[in-house]
């Protein structure tokens, strides 16, 4: 009993406290999810015709939600610092909650492939690095009530060509 | 067991209060988020309209800022991606006195739109007319581009007439097939109608074609007598550099928008641009490397002008403006209360701020948008970019088009 008031007063007051005071923004308790279409995939140029998509159910109603890739720590992606996560897609909820979302071939070029672009505005494959296979965790974030509901991408390594 | 409380209860709130207080001594800033370009499509461009910027915000930060409140850039690489902008406003939105975003796309700027209105903050795009439209929180940098598009049919009409001919013009219009390629037609194809230019049906290619001969010659062939080629630099280079080699430039007068070639595009298809036409609302070519107030930053801070883009003047224009704001904000309300909103109604009050004649006056006021109301026409000659007029108001075509 008398632990639990030492930890009520040094831990769990002091950080609602601090809480309060710097106004950090806690992410909303829900029950929302979310589905990413298909879950494993490998990289090919087939993702610019059928890309990646995302539906996500319990948002709020008629709100931007943004699908993002958090990655893993030493993961280098360009134009991304570390620490940041990639906005992978957007999308608009209906007046239930739900969305679905596709990434554009901007988003597959930029944050799967790694493309550079060409003085001619052409995605430039000799420059690209595609982010190496392993499990992705993809996030949706409700953008006006902070409901948030995560998944997870699995990319693995192209199938070997058959000689 | 009361004093115990007690005294644990007290060190609770001292560490509180020390916490909260040390941020008391902190430097004043006030924070600029650019939802930039650094190594997508339009980098070419971005990279030194930012660097234009972020030298004018190191300059007055070594000044002791505005009225002793620095100025924190934080520059994000989109990659010209809505969705990677769209997250990035996310993680930043929250940045104490974020107190301006600026979108690098027509793109990203209606994406972002929402959220601003949303959040009661600020936001800069480049030329999309909706926004004069729908008067909201988010700012012009100059002219809209359905307005100066009208300002380059007043011309092409007046060219027209100069070169002795009758009647009326048939004028060809090709672009990105994205929404800042048909931002200029919301209005502009109204305007064409109203000088009773016959306006030939539009043509629009993805970013990143290679050729665009077939565009081209579909508006040659239909009789076009003028061609306006949309899209960022290396694009209208690019294009004009295939009218070019198909002859049509002999008989073809082309012109371009304010994105049209820089000295990026000349360093490498100068004869080919050769007599091209370009409408831009801020100081291009021989105007902008005899800018004194330009080129002095640059040098001081980039060496060489060798690597000199006029685009960066346009960067430190935005600088400017942030600056006024602030300066205004800052008088209305003082830093410690200070918020987006009041920055959102200072630059409602910057009507008629000068600035350096980099671009005309400012043209923010409670029911415009625009960043300035005027373009400049300038033409390549001899591998330079010349102004061939002064400053000249454009016309409202926004007002044309119902949105």
């Amino acid at each position: 009993m008398k632990a639990l008031k030492i930890i009520t007063l040094t831990l769990i007051f002091p950080g609602l406290v601090l809480g309060v005071l710097w106004g950090v923004p806690a992410a909303a308790a829900s029950d929302a999810c979310l589905k990413v279409i298909p879950e494993e995939i490998f990289l090919s140029p087939a993702l610019i015709k059928k890309p990646v998509s995302f539906t996500g159910s319990g948002f709020g109603p008629n709100e931007m939600i943004s699908v993002e890739m958090i990655l893993p720590p030493g993961l280098v992606v360009k134009g991304v610092e570390e620490g940041e996560d990639v906005g992978i897609a957007v999308a608009d909820t209906d007046d239930q909650g739900n969305f679905t979302a596709a990434m554009k071939p901007m988003a597959t070029l930029n944050w799967f492939f790694q493309v550079g672009w060409t003085p001619l505005l052409k995605p430039n494959f000799k420059e690209a690095k595609p982010i190496p296979p392993g499990d992705y965790k993809i996030r949706a974030t409700g953008l006006y009530s902070d409901k948030v509901a995560y998944s997870t991408l699995t990319i693995v390594p192209p199938p070997k060509k058959k000689e | 067991m009361g004093k115990r409380l007690g005294i644990l209860f007290t060190m609770v709130v001292v560490i509180c209060l020390s916490l909260t207080m040390s941020t008391f001594g902190a430097e004043k800033e006030v924070a600029y988020l650019s939802l930039a370009d650094y190594t997508g499509p339009i980098a070419g461009l971005n990279v030194p309209a930012d660097m234009g910027l972020e030298d004018f915000i190191k300059e007055v930060n070594a000044k002791g800022g505005v009225d002793g409140v620095k100025i924190k850039f934080i520059g994000i690489d989109t990659r010209y991606d809505v969705a990677r902008a769209v997250s990035a406003y996310k993680r930043y939105r929250r940045t104490p006195r974020l107190l301006m975003v600026n979108s690098i796309s027509t793109g990203i700027g209606k994406a972002v739109a929402r959220l601003i209105e949303r959040d009661k903050k600020a936001q800069l795009v480049p030329g999309d007319g909706e926004f004069q439209a729908h008067i909201g929180r988010t700012f012009l940098w100059g002219p809209a581009y359905q307005d100066a598009f009208a300002a380059t049919l007043d011309w092409i009409m007046d060219d027209w007439k100069k070169k002795g001919k009758s009647g009326t013009p048939v004028v060809g219009y090709l672009s990105w097939d994205n929404p800042y390629g048909r931002e200029h037609l919301r209005g502009g194809k109204e305007y064409a109608e109203k000088l009773g230019i016959k306006f030939l049906p539009p043509e629009f290619f993805p970013p990143g074609t290679l050729k665009h001969d077939v565009y081209l010659t579909r508006l040659a062939k239909a009789g076009a007598d003028y061609i306006h080629a949309g899209g960022v630099d290396p694009t209208p280079t690019n294009v004009i550099r295939d009218g070019h080699a198909l002859g049509l430039t002999k008989t073809i007068q082309f012109t371009t928008d304010y994105w049209g070639p820089t000295a990026l595009g000349i360093g490498v298809h100068a004869e080919a641009l050769e007599g091209t036409v370009i409408t831009s609302f801020y100081e291009r070519g021989e105007d902008a490397r005899n800018n004194p107030f330009v080129t002095d930053q640059w040098k001081k801070y980039r060496g060489s002008m060798d690597k000199f883009n006029e685009v960066y003047g346009m960067g430190m224009s935005w600088g400017m403006t942030y600056v006024a704001g602030l300066k205004k904000a800052l008088k209305t309300t003082g830093y410690d209360n200070l918020k987006a909103n009041h920055m959102y109604k200072a630059y409602q009050e910057l009507t008629g701020l000068k600035k350096h004649d980099i671009q005309g006056p400012c043209a923010y006021s409670p029911k415009s948008r625009l960043g300035s109301k005027v373009v400049k026409i300038y033409r390549v000659k001899d591998g330079k970019i010349v102004p061939i007029t002064g400053w000249r108001e454009v016309p409202n075509a926004v007002g044309l088009h119902t949105f």
